[in-house]
């Protein structure tokens, strides 16, 4: 008999004993999951850049499925990216297949995953394995991972295999944590307001040395310590991080060992909140792959510390984290002026502050650098003081102001200040500075139907120079949404090039499923998601989203 | 080969799974509190009334809309019919810092749980957010909305309203 049938035969028949089988286990089975697909239309237009491209109709496609029962779980992620969008195609997100199943079981002190699973330790410093499907990233670790709460409060994770780059499995990377809360452990300091809770991780990836010039550690281990500590109204988290040895392409080959430090202290009262933290990394790049770039074989996750700014024009110049050396700080205030005050009127207003800075880390090059002839591999590269700071990479200061005036006027007021060090963060240019100022209004006409308009300009003198924004987005709740955008680099240094991004679309909703189709063109420019930040292709064309989950 | 064989086998579990299909209830993932405790969401609960989950971050405009407009009528909601919000908030270790004090600094009454490494959320199907839940008193799933619109919350408490009256016919 030929191979695949028997396979097929053989298959169909474990299937089909299962299921009689598995009657009484399915009876109080359930399947669950949820579908996505993005497709577009491609146009060509050489002015803003969009390429002619081969396959003009395009599409990334999920479905992600599972079954529970239980505390048995199984499931599985098909994605369908043969053919996907220009920025996927870009960063090499090709592909089509099954990258993702599971199978688990969880009682309430164990839970064991054999399969892909998503994971992190502590802040994820030494270790995380996440998805961002819309930034194209996915970094699930395939392999075993077992969960045991031996104690109350305690909680012991250990994990073991390869990480997930794009379509292939690469790597070998283990990891323990231990997570101690006092809090759960101890009644006692359970009801006292104090709070406590101590962890700490090991993590390990190996990779083989087939160098022919340097001798490099197959093994490298990575370990983090991190408390928090919380009286009432204040909390303070800590995390440090130590890599030892790992030469890669991106520190140029050196030996040194990296470190990372996050703290953030908050503070929050009724109506008032305060939000301070600080992260300093110092060769802190952990990959599974020494050659790796851009964004893959990542098997840690360095945060960013700066406010994600979501509308259009605040989001252009957004701050990508450098695990390979950063030094800086955010502060923010939140405050709600009480309604029925001058300030507050009848439903109060909302003051946030937000500030961040960021500057790259000292590097003071080492003798052996020199006597190496300038060539920092092999050497231990330069020492870093712990305060010692180099150039300017990141700048925020903005202010957001909301209010509403009465049941049917809202308005958002933001100004925003940047300085954007463009050839650290995208490798060319120079720094860019901005003043951003957004009003966002929305009229609710009556319970069902409101008209939300979005009026943004950023004035810079460097870059593309200045644009406007402005969007009328109509909606009809619960279903329908219609938006009329427009996006004009009107200062843009070349005349040619002072072009109208438009955008015109329609989303229906019906429960958990939506439906989007647009038309119109994209600017060139970058996608941050998480401090994690790619490359989007300019492109014109119509766009089909349609999403459902079941 | 191998990929074919574990495909027939798990869409013949499928199959079967969909034939017995019961009404969803809420899958067991461990959570955190704001004060740092673990929190297993088999635990959301509210004493045989309704539930609302919405999935939020503190970065997402519409999600921050929905908290605050609910937040305006969420003392009448619960007077009037019981119901109890679960905000689960999905900020990662970027923001997740910043969730407590925009809960206090809102004076916001739900229960907000955070799923940092958004394990909830994959276990819940959730695609983008907004995306809300509504739960019947028996902890089961019978209302979904993705995405929001002013006035969407006005359908959430129908819903309650109409589960409620349900619940009573049915005793």
């Amino acid at each position: 008999m030929h191979r695949f049938t028997r396979i097929t035969l053989s298959a169909m028949l474990l299937a089909g004993s299962m299921l009689s089988y598995g009657q009484s286990l399915l009876q109080h089975g359930k399947v669950s999951g949820n579908i996505q697909m993005n497709a577009q239309y491609y146009i060509e237009d050489s002015i803003i850049g969009a390429e002619k491209v081969n396959n003009k109709v395009r599409t990334n496609t999920f479905a992600n499925i599972q079954y529970n029962n239980g505390g048995f779980a199984a499931g599985l992620r098909y994605e369908y990216y043969a053919q996907p969008l220009l920025d996927f195609e870009k960063i090499g997100y090709v592909g089509e297949g099954i990258p993702y199943y599971y199978f688990s079981y969880t009682t309430e002190n164990i839970e064991v995953v054999l399969g892909s699973f998503y994971e992190q330790f502590g802040s994820g410093l030494t270790y995380r394995s996440y998805e961002d499907r819309n930034l194209g990233f996915d970094n699930a670790t395939r392999g075993i991972k077992i969960k045991a709460r031996p104690f109350k409060g305690i909680t012991l994770t250990g994990i073991w295999g390869k990480q997930r780059n794009l379509f292939e499995y690469t790597g070998q990377v283990r990891g323990m944590d231990a997570d101690i809360s006092f809090n759960d452990m101890c009644p006692k300091i359970g009801e006292s307001p104090f709070r406590l809770g101590i962890g700490g991780n090991f993590v390990s990836k190996y990779e083989a040395d087939n160098d022919p010039e340097y001798r490099l550690p197959e093994n490298v281990a990575a370990f983090s310590g991190r408390a928090n500590i919380g009286y009432k109204k204040f909390n303070i988290e800590g995390e440090y991080a130590y890599k030892f040895n790992d030469p890669s392409t991106l520190n140029n080959m050196i030996y040194k060992p990296g470190n990372a430090l996050l703290l953030t202290a908050s503070y929050a009262t009724k109506g008032l909140g305060i939000y301070l933290t600080g992260l300093r990394t110092d060769n802190f790049d952990f990959r599974n792959k020494r050659t790796a770039l851009l964004n893959n074989h990542m098997i840690n996750y360095i945060p960013t510390l700066t406010k994600e700014h979501t509308y259009a024009l605040s989001s252009m110049y957004a701050y990508s984290s450098q695990p390979l050396g950063q030094t800086g700080f955010q502060a923010e205030v939140q405050y709600k002026i009480p309604k029925k005050t001058l300030l507050g009127g009848k439903y109060g207003t909302d003051i946030a502050v937000n500030y961040s800075l960021i500057h790259g880390i000292e590097r003071d090059i080492l003798p052996e650098v020199q006597e190496n002839g300038g060539d920092m591999g092999g050497t231990l590269g330069y020492s870093s003081p712990f305060f010692g700071t180099d150039l300017l990479y990141f700048e925020d200061f903005n202010v957001e102001v909301g209010h509403k005036f009465n049941k049917s006027w809202k308005l958002i007021m933001s100004y925003i200040y940047l300085d954007y060090n463009m050839n650290v963060l995208e490798g060319h240019g120079g720094n860019v500075q901005s003043h951003i100022v957004i009003g966002d209004l929305t009229y609710k006409i009556n319970a069902k139907n409101a008209l939300r308009m979005e009026l943004q300009h950023l004035s810079t003198k460097e870059d593309d120079g200045s644009w406007a924004y402005g969007q009328l987005e109509y909606s009809i709740a619960p279903k329908w949404f219609i938006s009329v955008l427009d996006r004009w680099n009107y200062g843009n240094p070349v005349e040619a090039k002072r072009v109208h991004y438009y955008n015109v679309s329609g989303t229906f909703v019906h429960k958990a499923t939506k439906v989007t189709l647009g038309f119109g063109k994209q600017y060139e420019g970058i996608l941050c998601v998480g401090g994690v930040c790619r490359q989007v292709p300019a492109s014109y064309g119509m766009n089909l989203q349609v999403v459902t989950s079941f | 080969m191998k990929r074919f064989v574990f495909s027939a086998l798990f869409f013949a579990l499928l199959a079967s799974g969909f034939a017995q299909q019961e009404a969803a209830t809420l899958p067991s993932v461990n959570l955190k509190t704001l004060d740092g405790k673990k929190f297993n969401t088999a635990d959301i609960s509210n004493d045989g009334k309704p539930i609302i989950i919405c999935f939020f971050a503190t970065w997402c405009k519409p999600c921050m809309v929905e908290l605050k407009t609910i937040a305006e009528s969420y003392e009448e909601w619960q007077e009037e019919t019981g119901v109890k919000i679960y905000a689960v908030s999905i900020d990662d270790s970027r923001s997740s810092g910043k969730v407590a004090p925009l809960v206090s600094g809102q004076s916001w009454e739900y229960e907000v749980l955070l799923d940092e490494n958004s394990d909830f959320k994959r276990a819940m199907n959730v695609g983008d957010i907004p995306h809300t839940f509504i739960l019947n008193g028996k902890r089961e799933i019978v209302y979904q909305h993705a995405s929001y619109a002013p006035g969407v919350e006005q359908e959430y408490i129908e819903k309650v309203k109409e589960i409620l009256q349900q619940e009573k016919q049915a005793e």
